[in-house]
């Protein structure tokens, strides 16, 4: 079975993964008609050209640098505030701060455009109303680097806090009783143990950045301001569409940012002294007397600028005809939610993410169970080749996925692009390796010895599998099938090239809403399913501890 | 029935290679019924990779395991019988409690597979939870245990199905000093009353000694010496067994003359100092390193008109250990480490008279390879 399992695995996991990227390469050399293929005439024209495309790769950098670093400036200050100080209310603040990204970075922009859009936004509103002008404009480069920080930038925080957290006390307290004071300790002892942490942190956010589509386009579409991602989106829908241009920005893109998530792994790996002792530590909080206010006050304001507002205008703007804030004008209406749920079209897209993520979900956590007991627990040949090709797809932009996804699937003869099939197949590749790098921690925490003695007790493969592996497995096999739920709810670069008139899914959906009908309906559409994800976390959290705790608790025998 | 003659565990020329290393390399030993043997020896020797082979948890890459007889390893047959069906039992080293089921459960798993009814397994349970004591914490939640009950569940799960061969992985590393005592004395209780047959690793030289019938002290993948435990303290054949074993001092020098008839004989000291040691057998002439234990070597202001092996000693330092005295005796062949009860101090500076009985004092095989010896172990 050895020798069976691996190749097959290996062949399949190969095709749904590196056949997509060979159209995109294939592609990006095509300089004949680009709605043929296999192409006509090879060349290099269309990297020769991307120097034409200067001010755009010169926008894209821009653009991520500037959310980067306010990303890793709010990460760090909150990563620090939270774990190493003695604030009122941590535990309430961390489970705050992960909100942003149930939220969305697409959402985050509507809000946000809603909040500051230029003229019609309900701050510049107020603005008008008050001052007689403006108080900012968030259709800009820095509009969209301060969405793209804010949503997209809390790995950030969870990357540094890991950091901060994994650090051992008595380093510390060993410069402390050498003798050094509290600000020669920060400078000589935690700044150079967390930095490698947090350059770590600071690459693979700009990598994040980088390939980061829906704040860009949502908020640089309206100015003609365009990076990369929404550049490859204008190439691919204009017409005639430019499959060449979008592909060698693609393959550009894709490969700055393995080049860079590269780096951010080997910084990690060489440089944290402080981080692999296998040991749990409680770092030591500081007291910080009156400077807690201050201190939580920056926490609640992010919470409020993340969180609270973007919700709140956009609740008060689905509710209302015409976007306002200025409350005796406003006419309240039911109206949107009427259109967004009676329009037959959102109404499925609602309803069809909703039975992809679940689908998803239940194909891929099985699935990417079984790779990574194939990876890790067998002592299969190329178990680490088939671990680099799953996990390819984390490293591929979105849209050059969807983008490869949609050649490859187009030039085969199976009719299922435009269906839910094909977003189906495409979903499990590029979420399978959240599902395995949320199994591989659990698998690697359960102690081999287990299954060993399972074994010399007399157990069968089978048995062992039924009665020890998968109840073990069980609360994390549980988390996976949330976090992949989540992501396939919300997915939005490849869903973009490969919805179909008759399969819709939400996310691009109310894109398209956004590009051609009102903010109101639009804002009662993100709100639909930002609503849909936090009922789906809080009752799949629900059922996650339950089963948890049945798996860890319980005195009464079976 | 099996021929009486057969051992219970017989590993023959058994090799294990992890890639291009050899963790194992030629080993070979049988263990008879209800013999408890000891595998010991320091972490990397080989002695888990071996215990796991028998287990049928690790794949061999050359020679044979029997287990009651029947061939369940063999290089040359390519047989390698299933780890669940060779019916052997093991105790791990993490004791390998399963947290999602009471302890209940845990002991009855052995059981469960073997499909015995109902009635059964609840006898058998609450008779290998009675052995170790365990018997009010039948149905208590595994994770609320503490290591040393987690041990004792460990140890009930692996004799409730009655197996014949019960093999332990360092199972007392991870208790206490104090705790580690009681368990092994524990142990060796029940493996008698039950009298299964058992292959017991360790590092613990101590452990070792205390717990087997036999030891077998083993060193980068090979068997060193092969020996009841007092056999193996006092008459250590080599360096390494000398060192790893108790605290021993090694002297250097070279054998003169052949063997006397009582298998004495008589070893120039590096300082030139002779003294008469114990031959283990016929001398080959090249023996360049004798042994004698630090509890073996008597000290006093005089001494007695019969002994053997006396020499001038001054005490250089004393350390105060608490079941005993540990000195540093220089003495005409160098430095010697001495333990006597901690009655009759004896003053740093002051000169005595030391010796020892040449049956103390073994003279060793020469360095088979390499051996890494240091100075002597002390614990």
């Amino acid at each position: 079975m050895k020798y069976f399992v691996t190749p097959a695995v290996l062949l399949l996991c190969g095709t749904l993964v590196l056949y997509p990227l060979f159209f995109v390469v294939t592609q990006s050399f095509n300089v004949g008609d680009p709605e043929t293929f296999p192409p006509a005439a090879y060349g290099l024209d269309n990297y020769l050209n991307l120097p034409d495309d200067a001010r755009i790769l010169g926008n894209t950098a821009f653009v991520a640098l500037l959310a980067t670093a306010m990303a890793v400036l709010f990460g760090f200050i909150l990563a620090w505030i939270l774990t190493r100080t003695l604030i009122p209310g941590r535990g309430v603040l961390e489970r705050l701060l992960e909100l942003p990204y149930y939220m969305t970075p697409l959402v985050g922009a509507l809000a946000w455009g809603v909040i500051l859009g230029p003229k019609t936004g309900l701050a510049n509103q107020l603005g008008q109303h008050f001052f007689g002008h403006d108080l900012a404009d968030i259709y800009s480069p820095y509009g969209i680097a301060w969405v793209m920080a804010l949503f997209e930038g809390t790995v950030a925080f969870v990357m540094i806090a890991a950091a901060m957290k994994s650090m051992d006390p008595s380093l510390e307290e060993g410069a402390r009783v050498l003798g050094a004071g509290k600000l020669k300790i920060a400078l000589t002892v935690t700044l150079p143990m967390v930095m490698p942490g947090v350059i770590s942190a600071t690459i693979f956010v700009f990598a994040e950045m980088l390939g980061s589509f829906a704040a860009a386009f949502v908020l640089g579409i309206p100015g003609r301001f365009y990076v990369v991602t929404t550049a490859i989106w204008e190439a691919t829908f204009s017409y005639p569409p430019d499959y060449g241009r979008a592909a060698a920005l693609g393959l550009s893109l894709f490969i700055a940012m393995l080049a860079m998530l590269g780096l951010s792994r080997l910084i990690l790996r060489r440089g944290s002294y402080a981080t692999i002792t296998g040991k749990a530590f409680r770092p030591r909080a500081l007291g910080v007397g009156w400077l807690r206010w201050p201190l939580l006050a920056f926490c609640w304001g992010y919470v409020a600028l993340s969180v609270a507002l973007p919700l709140a205008a956009l609740l008060l703007t689905s509710f209302q005809r015409f976007a306002t804030a200025i409350l005796p004008q406003s006419i309240f209406t039911l109206a949107n939610y009427r259109n967004a749920l009676q329009m037959g079209a959102l109404g499925s897209a609602l309803a069809n993410s909703l039975v992809l993520g679940l689908a998803v979900a239940t194909i891929a956590v099985p699935l990417a169970s079984i790779l990574v007991w194939i990876i890790y627990r067998t002592k299969a040949r190329g178990g680490r080749f088939i671990e680099g090709v799953v996990m390819i797809p984390q490293a591929v932009p979105r849209m050059v996925f969807g983008l490869g996804l949609l050649w490859a699937w187009l030039s085969i003869p199976i009719p299922i692009y435009g269906t839910l099939w094909l977003l189906g197949i495409a979903y499990l590749t590029v979420l399978m390796p959240l599902g395995v790098r949320t199994l591989a921690g659990v698998v690697l925490q359960v102690d081999r010895g287990l299954e060993e003695c399972a074994r010399v007790c007399g157990a069968s493969w089978l048995y062992q599998m039924r009665s020890v592996t998968l109840p073990l497995l069980r609360p994390g096999m549980a988390a996976a099938w949330l976090l992949i739920f989540i992501a396939g709810v919300r997915e939005l670069g490849v869903s973009l090239f490969l919805m179909g008139p008759n399969a819709k899914v939400i996310a691009p959906s109310i894109v398209n809403s956004w590009l051609s009908s009102s903010s109101e309906l639009s804002a009662a559409m993100a709100l639909l399913q930002t609503l849909t994800i936090f009922v789906a976390v809080a009752v799949l959290f629900a059922a996650v501890r339950s089963v948890a705790s049945g798996a860890l608790g319980g005195d009464e025998p079976i | 029935m099996r021929d009486p003659h057969t051992p219970m565990i017989e590993v023959e020329a058994l090799e294990l290679r992890y890639g291009s290393v050899a963790a194992v390399n030629g080993v070979s030993f049988a263990a008879d019924k209800g013999e408890l043997v000891t595998l010991l020896g320091p972490s990397g020797c080989g002695k888990t990779s071996t215990l796991r082979a028998i287990a049928g948890l690790e794949e061999p890459s050359g020679g044979r395991i029997s287990l009651g007889g029947t061939v369940v390893y063999s290089a040359a047959e390519r047989r390698n019988v299933a780890s669940e069906r060779r019916g052997v039992s093991m105790v791990f080293q993490s004791y390998a409690i399963w947290p999602h089921m009471n302890v209940f459960d845990n002991v009855a798993y052995g059981l469960r597979v073997r499909r015995l009814p109902r009635a059964e397994v609840e006898q058998q349970v609450m008779r290998a939870l009675a052995l170790v004591q365990m018997q009010d914490y039948a149905t208590r939640s595994a994770v609320r245990l503490s290591g040393g009950q987690q041990q004792r569940v460990a140890v009930a799960r692996a004799i409730a199905f009655s197996p014949e061969v019960v093999l332990f992985d360092e199972p007392l590393s991870n208790l206490d000093a104090k705790l580690r005592a009681e368990m092994r004395v524990e142990l060796r209780e029940l493996q008698r009353r039950l009298s299964f047959t058992s292959i017991y690793v360790t590092h613990d030289q101590e452990e070792a000694l205390a717990i087997s019938d036999r030891v077998i002290v083993m060193n980068e993948g090979r068997i060193e010496q092969v020996g009841a435990p007092r056999e193996l303290y006092n008459r250590p054949q080599n360096r390494f067994v000398a060192d790893f074993l108790g605290a021993a001092n090694i002297i250097p020098g070279r054998v003169r003359g052949g063997a006397t008839a009582n298998g004495e004989a008589m070893f120039e000291t590096a300082g030139g100092h002779m003294i008469r040691v114990r031959a283990g057998g016929p001398l080959r002439g090249d023996e360049d390193a004798a042994a004698v234990r630090a509890s073996y070597i008597h000290l006093a202001a005089k001494a007695p008109p019969d002994a053997a092996n006396v020499a001038v000693g001054l005490i250089e330092r004393r350390h105060f250990h608490g079941d005993f005295i540990e000195y540093r005796v220089r003495w005409p062949a160098g430095q010697l480490i001495v333990r006597t009860p901690p009655t009759g101090v004896l003053e740093e500076g002051q000169e005595i008279a030391l010796w020892f009985e040449a049956e103390h004092c073994a003279l060793l095989e020469p360095a088979r390879r390499s051996a890494p010896t240091s100075s002597p172990r002390r614990r």
